[in-house]
């Protein structure tokens, strides 16, 4: 038991932290914001199209397409203070709540995105956690935390980890060892990429040249079960973490050439974020510009 | 915080997001989810219902999902299904032509029809052959 504890409490520096907070709250603030005017679109949908899920089962109807909005902007603003670490304690909680509404409330409509899920539990996360005791509008806290800041990149990781290996488990549940013949993998490429192109939508730049060949789906269904096993390796060290998220990345890389379907969240490697030395560009970038008003008071 | 909240912390959002797997793979939600969108046996013919341009030399146009009501692909549709559920594919018809109406790119569509189309999806992506198609509602695209 003492050496899980002291495994997953292994010290990490507060400024890792903080930057892994900026780096994944202006994800979501950038997220919520391009996705704001589709939101109060799709809140506008009439009524027969609200299917509720998570969260927002609370609610028996819609909310006022207006009211929607108002609730966008305002998680906007809420993560505006997560990013730049304002009264963390009070508002990182309240903009993780304002998130996991306003993204619960978008997947309300009859279809269920899976783009987002990883994002929410990142940000719910951090909150949880002394997040901004560096690189942050508040004062820096006297004293570091005393259970150190390397448990919530380790917690984050091992998020990720769960959620990729609830995807290969539901593929071997559902579709048994069947799943590596390829040919499952193929149809649903082949079926995803024919309603983009119905419906006026891009269809995935490979598609069609790997559609006429089902064989080759099997290499691909293999590699795509070993990288969701597999992914409990990344909590291993710190190198075969990174070496099992850049599989991951060109896993979903592959997504995006075969299906159009864009992960944005790990495409930008934001996901993998607590995997890195996420502190290294910000420390960089401040040393040079304390070194800039140094030369400038000389 | 101490070591045993923060322990609480770790294992209460672990438990939650591992917790799907106890559902039903079929069953989603958000953000837990069992992740299964890829995982389910699908043929490759697809029946499905959308919406057409129709040139005045009988010309189809595939209209982008964002004219039906949500720029996903998926959550259009869900729109589309729902109508023809309701019966209001007519009412839908006329919404998606009002606004092909003001849009330049779409200048040549003089109308609009919803179809229920069946394609085998290698053949259309692959080989440009097209399934069967059954109108359902149809509407002209007034300027």
């Amino acid at each position: 038991m003492k050496r899980i504890a002291d495994w997953w409490f292994a010290p990490a520096p507060a400024e890792r932290l903080a930057a892994v907070r900026i780096i994944v709250g202006t994800f979501a603030l950038a997220w919520v914001l391009i996705r704001i005017r589709e939101g109060y679109a799709v809140a506008q949908l009439p009524a027969e199209n609200f299917r509720p899920t998570g969260v927002v089962l609370l609610l028996e109807a819609p909310l006022p397409p207006d009211l929607a909005l108002a609730i966008s902007i305002a998680t906007a603003v809420l993560l505006g203070a997560f990013v730049v670490g304002f009264r963390f304690r009070v508002l990182a909680p309240l903009a993780a709540v304002a998130l996991l509404w306003t993204l619960t409330y978008r997947n309300s409509w009859g279809m269920i995105f899976h783009t987002e899920n990883l994002l929410v539990l990142h940000v719910i996360a951090l909150a949880c956690a002394p997040a901004a005791d560096a690189f942050a509008i508040d004062r820096r806290p006297a004293q570091p935390a005393a259970i150190g800041y390397g448990w919530v990149l380790k917690l984050m990781v091992a998020l990720t980890v769960v959620t990729y290996v609830l995807a290969g488990i539901a593929k071997l549940r559902i579709a048994g060892m069947d799943w590596i013949d390829g040919e499952q993998l193929r149809n649903q490429i082949a079926v995803d990429n024919l309603r983009k192109a119905l419906l006026g939508d891009s269809i995935a730049p490979l598609a069609t040249q790997f559609l006429d060949h089902p064989s080759e789906f099997t290499v691909f269904s293999i590699m795509t079960l070993v990288l969701e096993f597999g992914s409990p390796i990344a909590l291993v060290g710190p190198r075969l973490g990174r070496l099992w998220a850049l599989a991951a990345w060109g896993f979903h890389l592959g997504v995006v050439l075969l299906m159009n379907i864009w992960f944005l969240y790990p495409l930008c490697g934001v996901a993998y974020v607590a995997l890195l030395r996420a502190e290294r560009p910000f420390s960089w970038a401040i040393g040079r510009y304390r070194r800039w008003r140094g030369m400038l008071g000389t | 915080m101490n070591r045993v909240a923060a322990a609480v912390v770790s294992i209460a959002l672990l438990a939650a997001t591992a917790s799907p797997v106890l559902r039903k793979p079929w069953e989603d939600g958000f953000p837990l989810s069992p992740y299964a969108m890829f995982a389910f046996r699908r043929p490759t013919k697809l029946t499905m219902d959308y919406p057409l341009g129709l040139t005045a030399s009988g010309q189809r146009r595939y209209l982008s999902p964002w004219i039906i009501g949500s720029t996903e692909v998926l959550q259009a549709l869900q729109v589309i299904a729902r109508a023809k559920a309701a019966r209001t594919l007519p009412a839908l018809c006329t919404t998606i032509a009002g606004r092909v109406a003001v849009l330049d790119e779409y200048r040549d569509v003089v109308s609009i029809t919803i179809v229920t189309g069946t394609h085998d999806a290698v053949d259309f992506l692959v080989r440009d052959q097209l399934g069967t198609e059954q109108q359902r509602a149809r509407c002209e695209v007034k300027r």
